[in-house]
């Protein structure tokens, strides 16, 4: 795999589409080459967008991928669809709503998100230093679009976007949804529908969190994706905020308590996969799972006692 | 390590404009546990080499209505070559006469599914004859 690495950093595509789905694969070799990748990352800009369903989220991170594109910037995005929880299965149709994308320079990878918590793919984090190692300098998130807990999305971005439209519902939705709580910029696309100006006075009425002074101050911003207008008062608001966590701090902050994150959340699947392995084996595991299921245990006390079986050392 | 799932492009390349049969083969591959990817309409055989490179599919399947499969089969392969992806499966689906099976299979076409072809005939013919790492 050291070629591998090389190669990426000599800026070959295959290479690096390769290693991601080595990622994805979760090849220990994968794991491996991405350790001699992350010196090489930290510097990119990271947007990540998110939203309900139909939004635009994609044909907006078209738009800003262009558009990075065009002043300069080498762009990689990364497209997260919702896997089937029936047939495992997935359509993965961000791609196609990114016209234009294709004939630049721009590196587009669409992940099925294999029911991973927060939003994005478990290989995300991983592929995201693929592409910087890559010489990716912007890269753009776009998640599978549910919205709440995306956890996946604040661990890996500079800056987020949420996108909404007019016919989002009411107040009391945009409150159960908790979606104004997690965007640095917010934005109404789809303006030329009705319900646009209203839904952007609504989300401006909410997103006025209690500011102390210096603090980012949120911005709600109409565009309509599909014809590009708007677009580069958003570009303006995303350097303003890239600036924003630059110089107070935030970014190095954040990028140190990302690793320390990435590293728990690393650890927490591999001691599962370990333990899953060894429960495997174990034949008081395998009984108590069937006296579960017969009814004879239940599962409170089951718990307990594999647990007790194991023991906390030599996981 | 876990078992990669089965990650598919379909793609349309040229000018035919009749997406539908794509669509509901794309639908039926992601019924079968696959992960597909759709291209839209009128790629040209490059951005189909470009997206099959980035998203390291194991399968690109070319639809093709227009009557150009063969050339367009030929030049496909012709620049995954170029670009080293030719180990990719390439299948093609449409409109395609019986009597040009043979000459897309010399061409390197690994299976040809002309319009009607059962679903469950093309997702066995992928998950048997994907030989993976
Ligand atoms: N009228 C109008 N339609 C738009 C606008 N932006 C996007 N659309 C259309 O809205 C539809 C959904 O757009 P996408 O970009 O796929 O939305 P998305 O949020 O990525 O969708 P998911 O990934 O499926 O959640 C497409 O048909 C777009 O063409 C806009 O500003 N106005
Ligand atoms: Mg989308």
């Amino acid at each position: 795999m050291t070629s591998l690495v090389e190669k990426i950093l000599n800026g070959d595509e295959k290479s690096a589409a390769r290693l991601i789905s080595k990622v994805e694969e979760e090849n220990s070799g994968a794991y491996t080459a991405l350790s001699r990748l992350l010196p090489h990352t930290g510097k990119a800009n990271v947007l990540g967008i998110t939203g309900p369903p139909g939004a635009g989220k994609s044909t907006l991170a078209g738009r800003l991928a262009v558009a990075f594109a065009d002043s300069g910037r080498n762009v990689g995005v990364i497209a997260t669809d919702p896997t089937s929880i029936h047939t495992r299965g997935a359509f993965l149709g961000d791609r196609l709503r990114m016209k234009n994308a294709e004939k630049k320079k721009i590196f587009i990878r669409s992940m099925a998100h294999r029911g991973y918590p927060g939003g994005l793919a478990k290989a995300a984090a991983g592929a995201m230093y693929v592409l910087e190692g890559l010489g990716k300098d912007v890269i753009i998130f776009e998640s599978v679009g549910a919205g709440q807990s995306e956890k996946g999305l604040f661990l890996l971005c500079d800056t987020i976007i949420t996108v909404f439209t007019g016919d989002y519902g009411d107040e009391i939705q945009l409150l159960k949804a908790g979606l104004t709580e997690i965007g640095d910029i917010l934005v109404v696309n789809k303006a030329d529908k009705p319900g646009a100006e209203e839904a952007k006075k609504d989300l401006e009425a909410f997103s006025s969190r209690v500011n102390t002074p210096g603090d980012w101050h949120v911005p709600v911003l109409l565009t309509r994706a599909d014809s590009g207008e708007g677009i580069e008062v958003l570009t303006d608001a995303i350097k303003r905020h890239w600036r924003f966590v630059a110089e107070s701090g935030k970014k190095e902050q954040k990028k140190k308590e990302k690793l320390g994150l990435l590293f728990i959340a690393l650890l927490k699947e591999e001691f599962w996969q370990r333990t899953q392995k060894r429960l495997k084996k174990n034949r008081l595991f395998k009984d108590v799972l069937s006296d579960v299921r017969s009814g004879k245990t239940d599962p409170y006390s089951a718990m307990q006692k594999v647990l007790d079986s194991l023991g906390t050392t030599n996981i | 390590m876990k078992a990669k799932a089965i990650k598919v492009l379909i793609a349309k390349p040229g000018l035919d404009g009749h997406d539908r049969g794509a669509k509901v083969v794309a639908h039926a591959l992601m019924e079968a546990g696959m992960e597909v990817i759709y291209t839209g309409l009128h790629k040209t055989v490059d951005d189909i080499i470009r997206i099959a490179l980035q998203e390291d599919v194991d399968v690109v399947g070319l639809s093709i209505m227009s009557g150009a499969h063969v050339p367009i089969a030929r030049k496909y392969m012709q620049k995954a070559r170029d670009a080293g992806i030719d180990d990719k499966m390439v299948v093609i689906g449409g409109v395609i006469p019986a009597k040009d099976i043979p000459q897309l299979k010399k061409i390197g076409i690994s299976g040809v599914f002309p319009g009607g072809t059962p679903f469950l005939d093309i997702v066995r013919f992928i998950r048997d004859n994907l030989t993976h790492a």
